[in-house]
This record gives C-alpha cells, sequence and structure tokens, in this order.
C-alpha cells in the first residue's frame, strides 16, 4: 500500500515537473545555469501572447473550433470502420488492417505534396474545409485502432441480443454500442484532437497561410529558441487542450448517467 | 454489383480531377504601367507577406509599425504570416504545375531558396528596377545587390537587409576574444569542452564553417572552382583539417555538435559554453536586453573577416496582388524603415541602402541610432565583410565536413 503510494507519487511528479518547468521558463527573463532559481521575473512571453496584435488568442480559438471539427469527422469515419474490421470477414481483411496503418508509415509530407495538387484541382485549397479534410487524415489510424481494440474486446453479443428483440441498427447504436465504448470515445478523440491541433506542415501547405493554426505561430518560435516566449505559447497549448479534454469528459458523464 | 459501382465512381472521379482544367483569370498586367498607375491599382488592397516568424520583435515590428504606416501611407491591409524559412517552396512547385493562382504576394528569401524558386520559374520579374526607392537609395552595382549567394540576382528580387556573421564571446569566461581560426584553436586548447559551434544542417552552423574555410585557404581559392566533390575537397583540404585537429577540444569531444543555432545560444546563456554566434550582428544586444545573454557578452570578427549576405523579397509567380507588392517592397526601402530596422531595440539588421545616397536628413536617421558598446560599428564590419560563396557549393561543403569532420574517428 504505502510502496504503491509512493510510486504513484514519483509518477506524477516525473509527468508533472516538465509542465510545472515550462511554466517557470515562460516566467523567466534570464535563468543561466547554476541557478537554481530563474534569476528575473519576466512577463514578456504573456505580454506577447496577449498582446492584440499578434493576434494569437482569435488564432487559438479558431484552432481549437477547427480540431474540435476534425474530431467528430474523424471518429465518425473510424466508428464504422472499426466495428466492420471486428465483426465482419472479408477479403483483404488483413490488408486493410495494415493498410490502416499508412499514414503513420509513409511521411505525411509526401502525401500532402499529392493532395495539395488534387486541392488545388478541386478548389479547396487555401480553405477550411481542405484544412480540415487534410487534418482527418493523420487521425485515422488513431481512431480505427483504439476503436478497433474495444469492439474486439468487448464483442458484439449484446448488440445481437438487441437487434433479436428488435432494435433498430440506430437504435443499438444510439442505446447500447456509444454508451459501452464512450470512455474509449473519449480516449480516441482526445489523442485525435491532439494530433489535429499539432499539425504544421500539412496545416501550412493545405491551408497556404490563409488558415493560421495555433501551431503555424508556435513553430518559428521554436525553431528560434527563444524559450521565453515558446514556453508561454507552449503554457497556453497546454491549458487548451486540458480544458478541451476536461470539458469533454464533463460532457460524456453527464449524458452517460442519462443512460445508466 | 456494389463494388462495380464504387469502382466507376472512382474512377470518374479520378478523370473528372485529372481532366479538370482551372480557369484562368485575366490579370492586370502591371508590367507597362508607371509607378503612379501602380501606387493607384494598389490602394485599398491587401498585400500578404510571408517570412520566417521566430523572432518576436521583427513580428512585432512589422505588424505594429510597419503595417500601420504601409495602411496610412498607400491605403494597403499588410497581412503577415509566419513561416519556417522554406516551406513556402513545395507549395510554390504544385501552383506552378497546375498554374494556378497563389496566396503569396511578398515572400522573404534568399541563397539556395531563391535559386531554385528562381530556377524554376516561381519568382515573378524583373520587377526591382520599377522600384522608385530601389533605384534612388541603392547601388545597384555593388556585388551585394547583384548576387544572391553567388547567383545573379537580375532584378527578381530586391534586397530587404544585409547580414554578417559575428561570433559572441562571454568576456568574463575567456581571456582574449580569438582574431582568426588560430587563436580559437588555443581557445579551445585552454578551454576544453567549452567551444562548439552548430552541425553544418544548421544556416549558422554551415555559415560558421564556410567562415573557417575562408579563414584558412581565402576567399580566393573557391571562387572560380567547379562545383564537384573532388575539386572542392583539394582546395578546403586545410580547413577541413583544422576542423579536425580542433575537434577533441569542443563540446562533447566533437562526436556531437548542437544540430540548431538555438540550441547553442540557450547553451551559451546557461553558461555550458563560451562562445556563440548570429547572423545579425546587433543580435547580441537585443539577447542582453532581454536578459538572455549576460552583460560581459561581446560581439568579435576574425581579422580577415567574415561571411556577409543580404537578403531579399520576391513576389511569387502567381501572386495575386503584384502592385500592392511593389508598394510595399519599395517602402522598406525607404531610408525610414531602414533605419529603424538597423536600431537593435528593432531588429539589428544592417541597412542595404547606400548612406552616400542619402541626404543630410536621411543620414541622420542612421547616426541616431545607439548601438552601443558590445556591437561592433558598422563600418568595421563592412571592411571586414567577405561575400557568400555560390549556393551550389553549399551543399557540397556541407556534406565533405559530414564525411570528413563529423564522421571521423
Amino acid at each position: 500500500m504505502n510502496i504503491n503510494k509512493i510510486l504513484v507519487r514519483i509518477i506524477a511528479l516525473l509527468l508533472f515537473f516538465p509542465i510545472l518547468f515550462m511554466v517557470f521558463l515562460s516566467l523567466s527573463g534570464a535563468w543561466p545555469w547554476p541557478f537554481l532559481m530563474p534569476k528575473s521575473i519576466s512577463l514578456r512571453g504573456y505580454l506577447y501572447v496577449f498582446n492584440p496584435s499578434t493576434k494569437i488568442l482569435k488564432i487559438l480559438i479558431n484552432s481549437i473550433l477547427l480540431s474540435l471539427i476534425v474530431t467528430f469527422i474523424t471518429i465518425a469515419i473510424s466508428l464504422p470502420a472499426a466495428n466492420a474490421l471486428a465483426f465482419y470477414d472479408f477479403k483483404g481483411k488483413n490488408i486493410i488492417k495494415v493498410l490502416l496503418f499508412l499514414p503513420l508509415i509513409v511521411p505525411m509530407i509526401a502525401v500532402t505534396m499529392g493532395i495539395h495538387l488534387i486541392f488545388i484541382r478541386l478548389g479547396i485549397v487555401n480553405t477550411y474545409l481542405g484544412v480540415i479534410l487534410i487534418h482527418v487524415i493523420p487521425g485515422i489510424p488513431y481512431g480505427v485502432k483504439i476503436l478497433l481494440n474495444v469492439f474486439e474486446l468487448k464483442g458484439n453479443k449484446i448488440e445481437l441480443q438487441a437487434k433479436i428483440l428488435g432494435a433498430s441498427t440506430w437504435q443499438v447504436l444510439r442505446y447500447i454500442t456509444i454508451p459501452i465504448i464512450m470512455p474509449t470515445l473519449v480516449v480516441a478523440g482526445s489523442v485525435i484532437y491532439i494530433i489535429s491541433f499539432t499539425q504544421y506542415f500539412i496545416t501550412f501547405l493545405i491551408g497556404g497561410g490563409k488558415i493560421i493554426t495555433y501551431s503555424i505561430i508556435l513553430f518559428p518560435f521554436a525553431e528560434s529558441g527563444d524559450r521565453t516566449i515558446l514556453s508561454a505559447l507552449s503554457v497556453i497549448f497546454v491549458i487548451s487542450v486540458l480544458a478541451i479534454i476536461y470539458l469533454s469528459e464533463k460532457l460524456v458523464k453527464k449524458i452517460y448517467k442519462n443512460y445508466i | 454489383m456494389f463494388k462495380k459501382s464504387i469502382l466507376y465512381v472512382l474512377l470518374c472521379l479520378g478523370m473528372f480531377l485529372n481532366l479538370g482544367c482551372l480557369k484562368d483569370k485575366s490579370e492586370v498586367d502591371i508590367s507597362s504601367k508607371n509607378w503612379d498607375e501602380i501606387l493607384k491599382l494598389a490602394s485599398g488592397t491587401k498585400v500578404t507577406f510571408y517570412g520566417w516568424g521566430g523572432d518576436e520583435n521583427i513580428n512585432r515590428w512589422i505588424d505594429e509599425v510597419v503595417a500601420k504606416d504601409i495602411k496610412q501611407k498607400y491605403n494597403i491591409t499588410l497581412e503577415r504570416v509566419p513561416m519556417l524559412p522554406n516551406e513556402f517552396l513545395p507549395k510554390l512547385l504544385n501552383e506552378k504545375q497546375l498554374g494556378s493562382e497563389g496566396v503569396i504576394d511578398i515572400v522573404w528569401i534568399n541563397g539556395e531558396n531563391f535559386f531554385n524558386a528562381k530556377n524554376q520559374g516561381l519568382l515573378y520579374g524583373p520587377f526591382a528596377y520599377k522600384l522608385p526607392n530601389f533605384n534612388k537609395y541603392v547601388d545597384k552595382n555593388s556585388s551585394d545587390v547583384l548576387y544572391d549567394f553567388g547567383y545573379p540576382v537580375e532584378g527578381f528580387e530586391a534586397p530587404y537587409g544585409k547580414a554578417q556573421l559575428v561570433l559572441i564571446g562571454d568576456t568574463a569566461k575567456l581571456d582574449y576574444l580569438p582574431k582568426n581560426h588560430k587563436e580559437l584553436l588555443e581557445i579551445a586548447k585552454k578551454y576544453p569542452g567549452k567551444i562548439t559551434y552548430p552541425d553544418a544542417s544548421d544556416f549558422t552552423g554551415s555559415a560558421f564553417i564556410r567562415n573557417i574555410i575562408y579563414d584558412v585557404v581565402g576567399y580566393e581559392a573557391l571562387k572560380d572552382i567547379k562545383p564537384n566533390k573532388e575539386d572542392v575537397k583539394k582546395a578546403i583540404k586545410p580547413a577541413l583539417d583544422f576542423l579536425v585537429e580542433l575537434k577533441p577540444y569542443l563540446w562533447r569531444q566533437g562526436k556531437a555538435y548542437p544540430s540548431t543555432l538555438a540550441q547553442l545560444d540557450n547553451m551559451f546563456s546557461d553558461g555550458e559554453v563560451y562562445i556563440t554566434m548570429n547572423y545579425t550582428p546587433y543580435h547580441v544586444l537585443t539577447k542582453i536586453n532581454e536578459g538572455d545573454f549576460s552583460k560581459t557578452a561581446k560581439a568579435f570578427i576574425f581579422n580577415k573577416g567574415t561571411i556577409s549576405n543580404t537578403h531579399f523579397l520576391a513576389i511569387p509567380f502567381n501572386a495575386p496582388n503584384k502592385a500592392g507588392a511593389l508598394v510595399v517592397i519599395n517602402h522598406l526601402l525607404s531610408p525610414s524603415i531602414q533605419a529603424q530596422k538597423y536600431n537593435p531595440k528593432t531588429w539589428g539588421d544592417l541597412p542595404v541602402i547606400s548612406s552616400n545616397l542619402l541626404n543630410e536628413e536621411e543620414k541622420k536617421l542612421f547616426e541616431n541610432v545607439n548601438l552601443g558598446k558590445e556591437a561592433i560599428p558598422q563600418d568595421v564590419l563592412v571592411k571586414h565583410s567577405i561575400p557568400e560563396m555560390r549556393a551550389e557549393l553549399i551543399p557540397i561543403i556541407e556534406s565533405l565536413w559530414r564525411e570528413v569532420v563529423l564522421a571521423d574517428e
């Protein structure tokens, strides 16, 4: 019991230390080695982030909306795909299972270069729609894989039971499948959200600088090594992601209660 | 049945995608227009400016000062889009392939990127000779305006600013600042593990290596050399040998190098190394002001000089608002903007306009900029500047560094 508690604390410390360190960095003016504490405190990072002329907050809200839409679309595609892979037998099923991981194996940059050409032809380059579509691609392997695991674990006996008793496909989905897999759905959604939120190159290429997301602002600072501003931007980044995940869990729990 | 129909749909879609051609938007041809007509065309439009966005001060200056100026003077809305240095090239290449309209009006560019972009016809031009401020203030015959990394500019880009490599040392920790490569080796021997330079894949790291080559074998040795590995290797052999000799005294015995200048800068602020470097000569002042570098940091250069280059502004072939782009670039070449840019509090970038072409009032703008004692005065820098070598030699040198210096056991 005691050892467990200590272990939990150590792990928690290891997890939180980098974030805490980042918070310190974002508020520090100069912090040379070997000082344990920053030598001076500076709000430079946050002043830049909250300065209206940089439009960073507006871009953040825009990014959150974009990634939420991407998450819903990706889940809507992954859910039936995972269901089919788990419960139906068809020719080439194993090949499809492997192919699903292509977006993770083939570099997204190469894929996006090709898709960019097609999007130009379709006229959806430099638009919201284009960026949403391109963001769905790297999310799908995670979405399908996570949901596939839970489908394979839980089986579909309960669903079959309901069908035998006369439930429609929609009713089965709404009253049985989704409530059962809800916790996994939240996990998958969070992963997809974060993946979409952190895309840099594909957003730049397809969005063409017309659609500016938070990552587009953040990456040049990561490259230039301005630790104070980079940390300030990252702190806001982490807070926004945590807030979205927290809110979605709250929301899900509320909906969940109505079923049980 | 079902499967077949899907196949047909996919096939049709594919055909549609490949056959679907783009409508050619008839665009106003501005090449025959005079400056007043261009000003009129540009008024009330929006100009999108794509450039490296990793510096808070530059970003803020463009957003708050330049954009406001341009709005007031020319009624043009300037929108800055941040990017990493190379990202726009694949985008323009794809757009070129299909001949589609672009979104970029102005792009901040130089060196290899310009070489590639111009070679592949991705740039609009020549346009520089159209700009009144270019004709009035820029010395058109100076080699740093005529050539960009040895590649003829031919008016396809207009100069924006000049950079010169400077080394930055911590005077509190070093006895003296090295004046040539031999003294650098002595310093490294004296403070083993406290000196290093960024990897050749880093822009500044690569420039530092070229600077060492200049210092060891001289600029002339590389001027007319053929861009093949054997010839280059023969010419720079003494410099490579020197870097190998230096290696064991470097940080981590030279087995690893900081992958970016940013990393080296941070190691320098942390006191892990005693020397860093920068392409913006007055960057050290900004860093001291921000509290990142200690007040004892000081910029220095080698007696034989350091590499300098010009960075430019170009207009993509498919820029939607070429007239607006011309007006904005012209404004960026004005003495007031160049003087603001020269101020280390704003940026600390060297001006591209020539001081003998300015009147007294305009000269004052530059004289009023307070540089501070940690910086090297501009006339000293100019005297010690060596031109960049040809862009095609750079990848060869980088790969030779990797083979001979990095991989050497």
